[in-house]
């Protein structure tokens, strides 16, 4: 099992060397290895349609007992035939398309990492694992979408569908962490016992809700189904597998592998069920509007995608097994489509149906295979689609809630792709020969092969269901369900509702494509969502981001050192101030102050220095200014009977204010710099700041000081240190170590000024002579 | 009663590692006056070997294969050697390490090859290890300014670049201004508990009154001024501001070592004195540590504005400076996270194992820009990517490497360090913020991808040049990244027993 996905990494790397020695038949060789893959997963047919899971584990995390497990079930079955069968077929077929373009070895890389990563999440069981593989997907796909990398509109769809599907990746991670979180497990297939237990938590919605961003983003549905189109900027192979075939049915995958695990709730029903509504009709909608082939095509894959999810959110029996069909018929007829689109612009040069017509003679291979997947995908008889139609039908009149209001939403999202399947077969194929770009021929082999075998395959399963119903479907549907399930389709199953309600899609669907030009207009109310939708939404997101980020920045990061202090004072005033309001009382504070008048004298001397010191014209005034501050501190210490910390002080401060005066005397005269503003703001910050400092002073005064220190040395310092004066017996005795080490440093300081006053002096002198 | 300690009480082996470092830097810084300036290649390979020793000593001793010394505690208390001592050393040792590699070409091209530099490094390194290991609040102050001067120094290396030397100042002064408030802060801790021993404190709050709120109130704020402190080590917003003007003035060689060493040591810090010290510090009969809240709303904070800054920026050395801001908020996630008495442990698991693939991804993410820079410290603009593929492939191939990591895509080191980050969040109902975590990495897509864009997919002259040293340096850290990566288990068996929980 893993090394059907590791062949595909190793591939990769191999895959530009391998084109460039047989550069020519270079599609057919690489599609070698999805060929053989298919054939491989061919032969586990019998064994999982027997009800056997092939289960294969390897250690990857054993400490926290994370295992690299993977988990192949029916669903992943049918998953995987998919993805490497069209594999196959979109390899050849890109050989031929993209023949002679410098680049096509790295597509064939890219494309290879992204069939092994699908693989990967369709059959990991572990739920790490599975997002690893699903954000590889979107990677390679960022990168198939901006494969025309010198084309910005390339460019800008590749960026666009990475944000929305990376994204939702994200919210996807974060919802399986959620999930396994609430399950204790991070094994997929250990979340199937334990629906009622997760389902019950309280977490539940939100690890829903993300696990349904992430799918929902993947799987283009609305409001995320803007990407989609843009992705059609993609050469066509990508767009018929990766945007079509596979990684789109990635979400669909997602839904119905957790469906167990989740499924069956209101909120499970109502969300999944009404995105899946709404994406069925506006995707049916939107691509009975467009005129370029592709886009008429990633629309209707839009709309199908929403049939999907509308079938799980239902939930039923019959609607597993009509996604499970749809899924498989889909595939068939869309991929067919999507290489037929790309066939038609690369002979013809363009992609408008309004500047093509009468093509049916010059390529009337094209034209058949054509033909053949549009029936199908009207969903006609003998083709699968049609099987496909009945079945949907059948789950929307038997839902539960609202039968008839889904399945009116159902068969008018049908009736326009009816009409879209229309515009794809019938106008650039009939009427009258319309001259094109380049004159259009058959193209080689490599290009109809893909078309024609999908479409002649949609027949064939047509004609003859037992073939899949037994061996593919009922072990897809058994998967999603938990459960045995038979499945049996037929083409024909007499006259009933079904059929009625078909035969009505089909006939509004002919309407609709003959009347297309003049009921366009009319129904543009129908989709309000191209003025105000989630594209613009997104794009202004998109733009609005730099500009966002340009501002913030010139608020927070203007280079300026004095507004960086503002602001980190500013949060500190704030915190603090906050946890003070919330938190102290403040009568405990106050004490009755008992002031003498000389302390008020002092207090208002520091004041005044205070305030000289930061409103002063002159250096010299400012230290003076300061030194005054100081002196009265020193003062207020005589007054409290503490004369040797006033002594020490009154040195310090004549120190200082004699170095300050030393190292000024260089300096430039002050210049104003600041505007008045600016300073009215200063000093509320500072007034703010010495506020709350205050404060803070206040509280911890007020709280008891519970020092061991003071006690002990007052015992000790007379019988160990043999003197009565504590701070001296602590400075030469019970720390001497200490005090030897501060004179130590200072000397060092001492000694390291001096030499650089002498070097400068020195350079000095040099610069003089 | 009063006795002169002993050497054997101090059970100084339990600090080898970080005591062969500390006393190697002294030794060095002798024996490099002897070393002429034009063979400078002996400084540093005195330095890569020094840092060896003790890598290998760190190494052991995480492993439990050696255990040095008797018992967990070291100098009285203060000195506390763990498991979790043990993790930060290796991840601080493996920095330098790589530091030094960038650094030796850079330094001769640039004419900056001083002997000062490595044991500038040296020191620096040696206060990580402290703060990683400090019993004390003491050791937590002293060990931050051993680890901030030679950092401020270093910083202005490139004098007479005035850039350089604008940046040192900047770095100096703001750095002086907020150590005053972590010396405040543990003032108030102290006065509120009566000690400085983390330990004690640990059990002072755990007795402390419930009524007495003047003495919570001191915590509290004591807690909150350490945390502003601290905060501006880590490049917190908003106490980021000096960041992107320091990482894009310092010489980049400089940058790639402090990114992250200065991280590793900040982080370390705050994990000791909160989870440490004070898990138990909970408010009206709460369920999680009264700092939670501010530390998650830090966090909140500097994920929104780092990621959004980033983005416009056109400097790459800028860019990784607000990306570094970014990641300091994924990081304070996890401190935040610890805050849970039942998700402590894991959580401080995860910041650690965060910072190990931080700092393969980070130093590596410089080391290409040291690769680009010119010698005039000029072509760090982010068109210096342009083309980088094309004319140096593997060059450009790892730094696509370190912006994935960057950006924490899966099977990268990144993408571990989130994964358990995130996953702490959400064990310790820190949901929103995990949610805002999430969001925000996906706006760091934006530009960190870009670089990649530009390397593979624009035109351009693609200049570069990587020699020896600094090759190595760049390859280890991209295999680092990969391994981490791909075998995830191996950070969290490093990380799976460390507990920051006194008494068991």
């Amino acid at each position: 099992m893993v090394t059907a996905i590791m062949s595909g990494y190793a591939l990769s790397l191999a895959a530009p060397a391998v084109h460039r020695v047989v550069r020519r038949w270079s599609g057919w060789i690489i599609a070698l290895l999805p060929a053989g893959l298919f054939a491989y997963f061919l032969s586990l047919v019998g064994r999982v349609a027997g009800g056997e899971v092939i289960v294969a584990s390897y250690e990857w995390f054993p400490s926290l007992g994370y295992n690299l497990t993977f988990y192949f079930d029916g669903l992943s079955l049918l998953f995987a035939l998919i993805v490497t069968g069209i594999g196959t077929l979109v390899i050849v077929y890109a050989g031929s398309y993209l023949a002679g373009d410098p680049w096509l070895g790295r597509f064939y890389a890219i494309v290879l990492i992204f069939m092994a990563s699908m693989l990967g999440v369709v059959i990991a069981d572990n739920l790490i694992a599975l997002f690893v593989f699903w954000e590889l997907t979107s990677i390679s796909s960022y990168l198939l979408i901006g494969y025309k990398f010198d084309k910005a509109a390339s460019r800008a769809a590749a960026l666009q569908a990475l944000l929305v599907t990376g994204g939702g990746g994200l919210a996807l991670l974060a919802g399986l962490l959620l999930l396994g979180l609430i399950s204790g497990s991070w094994e997929i297939s250990a979340l199937f016992g334990e629906a009622e237990a997760i389902q019950a938590h309280h977490l539940y919605l939100p690890a829903l809700l993300l696990i349904l961003a992430g799918a929902f983003t993947k799987s283009a549905q609305f409001p995320f189904h803007f990407w989609l189109p843009g992705a059609m900027e993609a050469p066509a192979p990508v767009s018929a597998y990766l945007h079509s075939a596979t990684m789109v049915k990635a979400g669909v995958f997602l839904l119905a592998r957790l469906s167990p695990a989740l499924g069956g709730t209101d909120e499970w029903t109502a969300l999944v069920t009404s995105a899946g509504a709404v994406t069925m009709f506006l995707g049916g909608f939107l691509a009975w509007k467009q005129t370029d082939l592709k886009r008429i095509l990633a629309y209707s894959t839009v709309s199908t995608l929403g049939t999907l999810v509308l079938l799980l959110g239902i939930g039923s029996s019959i609607a597993v097994k009509g996604a499970a069909v749809l899924l498989l018929a889909h595939a068939m007829y869309k991929g067919s489509l999507f290489l037929m689109a790309g066939g038609l612009d690369h002979e013809t040069g363009t992609r408008d149906i309004t500047a093509m017509g009468g093509l049916a003679r010059s390529m009337p291979v094209s034209m058949l295979a054509a033909s053949l997947a549009a029936l199908s995908m009207a969903g006609l008889p003998p083709l699968v689609g049609f099987i496909s139609k009945e079945v949907l039908y059948e789950a929307t009149l038997e839902d539960a809630v609202w039968p008839a209001l889904i399945t009116a939403v159902a068969v008018a999202g049908n009736v326009f792709v009816v009409a879209a399947a229309g515009l794809v077969a019938i106008k650039p194929f009939w009427g009258e020969w319309v001259e094109t770009p380049k004159h259009p021929h058959e193209g080689p082999v490599g290009l109809w092969l893909g078309p024609v075998l999908l479409a002649g395959l949609g027949l064939f399963v047509g004609l003859a269901p037992g073939v899949v119903s037994h061996d593919l479907i009922a072990p897809a549907a058994s998967a999603v369900l938990q459960k045995e399930t038979t499945v049996k389709l037929a083409l024909w199953h007499g006259i009933n509702p079904m059929l009625v309600l078909s035969v009505i899609t089909v006939g509004l669907g002919v309407a609709a494509y003959v009347w297309r030009e003049r009921l366009g207009n009319r129904l543009n109310i129908l989709d309000p969502g191209s003025r105000f939708g989630p594209a613009r939404i997104y794009q202004e997101a998109v733009d609005g981001l730099p500009r966002f980020a340009t501002a913030v920045t010139s608020v927070l990061q203007s280079g300026y050192l004095r507004l960086y202090l503002t602001t980190i004072v500013v949060v500190t005033v704030g915190l603090v101030g906050f946890t003070l309001a919330s938190r102290v009382d403040a009568g405990g504070m106050w004490r009755t102050p008992d002031v003498r008048i000389y302390e008020i004298l002092v207090a208002g001397m520091i004041l005044a220095g205070a305030l000289g010191v930061t409103l002063m014209r002159s250096r010299m005034a400012s230290v003076a200014a300061l030194g005054t501050v100081g002196y009265g501190i020193a003062l207020l210490y005589v007054l409290f009977s503490a004369p040797d910390l006033a002594m020490t002080q009154f040195a310090i401060e004549t120190l200082t204010v004699l170095l300050f005066v030393f190292v000024i005397y260089r300096l430039p005269k002050y210049a104003t710099l600041t505007s008045r503003r600016d300073r009215v703001r200063d000093a509320v910050v500072a007034l703010l700041a010495g506020a709350m400092m205050t404060t803070l002073v206040l509280i911890v005064t007020a709280e008891p000081l519970r020092s061991r220190l003071t006690p002990y040395f007052a015992e000790n310092s007379l019988p160990l240190g043999k003197g009565r004066n504590i701070v001296n017996v602590i400075l030469v005795d019970f720390r001497a170590f200490d005090t030897l080490g501060e004179i130590t440093v200072l000397s060092v300081a001492a000694i390291g000024v001096y030499a650089l006053m002498k070097l400068r002096l020195g350079q000095a002198g040099d610069e003089e002579s | 009663m009063f006795q002169v300690p002993s050497l054997s009480d101090l059970n100084v082996a339990a600090a080898l590692p970080a005591v062969v470092l500390a006393l190697g830097a002294c030794v060095f810084l002798v024996v490099d006056l002897f070393v002429p300036r034009e063979r400078k290649h002996i400084t540093a390979w005195l330095t890569a070997g020094g840092l060896s020793v003790s890598l290998v000593l760190a190494l052991l001793s995480l492993t439990d294969v050696v255990t040095f010394g008797d018992g967990e505690e070291a100098f009285f208390g203060m000195y506390i050697a763990d498991q979790f001592t043990d993790m930060v050393n290796v991840i601080v040792l493996v920095t330098s390490l790589l530091g030094v590699m960038v650094a030796y070409n850079y330094l001769d091209r640039t004419n900056m090859q001083r002997g000062e530099y490595y044991y500038l490094l040296l020191f620096t390194t040696a206060g990580v290890m402290f703060m990683g290991a400090a019993g004390d609040l003491v050791v937590v102050f002293v060990a931050l300014e051993l680890l901030s001067i030679p950092l401020y120094i270093l910083t202005g290396f490139r004098r007479p670049q005035e850039q350089s030397e604008e940046s040192a100042m900047k770095y100096f002064l703001l750095g002086a201004f907020s150590s005053a408030f972590l010396v405040y802060g543990l003032a108030l801790v102290y006065g509120a508990t009566g000690t400085s021993n983390l330990r004690e404190i640990w059990q002072a709050v755990d007795s402390m009154v419930a009524g007495d709120t003047s003495a919570q109130f001191l915590l509290l704020t004591g807690a909150g001024l350490s945390l502003v402190g601290l905060g501006f080590k880590v490049a917190a917003v908003p106490f980021h501001m000096w960041t992107p003007d320091v990482y894009q003035g310092a010489p980049t060689s400089v940058v790639a070592y402090m990114s992250v060493a200065a991280k590793v040591g900040g982080f370390a810090a705050l994990l000791r004195v909160l989870v440490a010290g004070m898990p138990n510090f909970m408010l009206d009969n709460g369920t999680s540590a009264a700092w939670m809240d501010v530390t998650w709303l830090l966090a909140a904070a500097t994920m929104i504005v780092g990621n959004f800054i980033a983005i416009v920026q056109s400097d790459l050395k800028r860019l990784l400076a607000y990306s570094s801001i970014a990641h300091a908020g994924y990081i304070l996630i996890g401190v935040a996270a610890a805050g849970v008495p039942r998700v402590a442990d894991e959580a401080t698991q995860a910041v650690l194992i965060y910072l190990m693939a931080y700092a393969f991804t980070n130093v590596g993410a410089f080391s290409v820009i040291i690769a680009v820079e010119r010698d005039d410290a000029s072509n760090t603009g982010l068109s210096s990517m342009r083309g980088l593929a094309r004319t140096q492939p593997l060059l450009a191939a790892a730094m696509a490497v370190f912006m994935l990591s960057l950006t924490g895509i899966p099977l990268t080191a990144g993408f571990v360090g989130k994964w358990f980050v995130f996953k702490a969040a959400i064990a310790a109902d820190l949901i929103p913020v995990a949610v805002i975590g999430v969001l925000t990495s996906v706006l760091s897509a934006y530009y960190y991808l870009r670089i990649v864009w530009m390397m593979y997919f624009e035109d351009g002259d693609g200049e570069a040049a990587t020699p020896r040293p600094l090759a190595w340096a760049i390859g280890i850290s991209a295999i680092g990244t990969l391994v981490f990566g791909f075998l995830p288990y191996l950070l969290s068996d490093m990380a799976r027993e460390i507990t920051l929980a006194f008494g068991g």
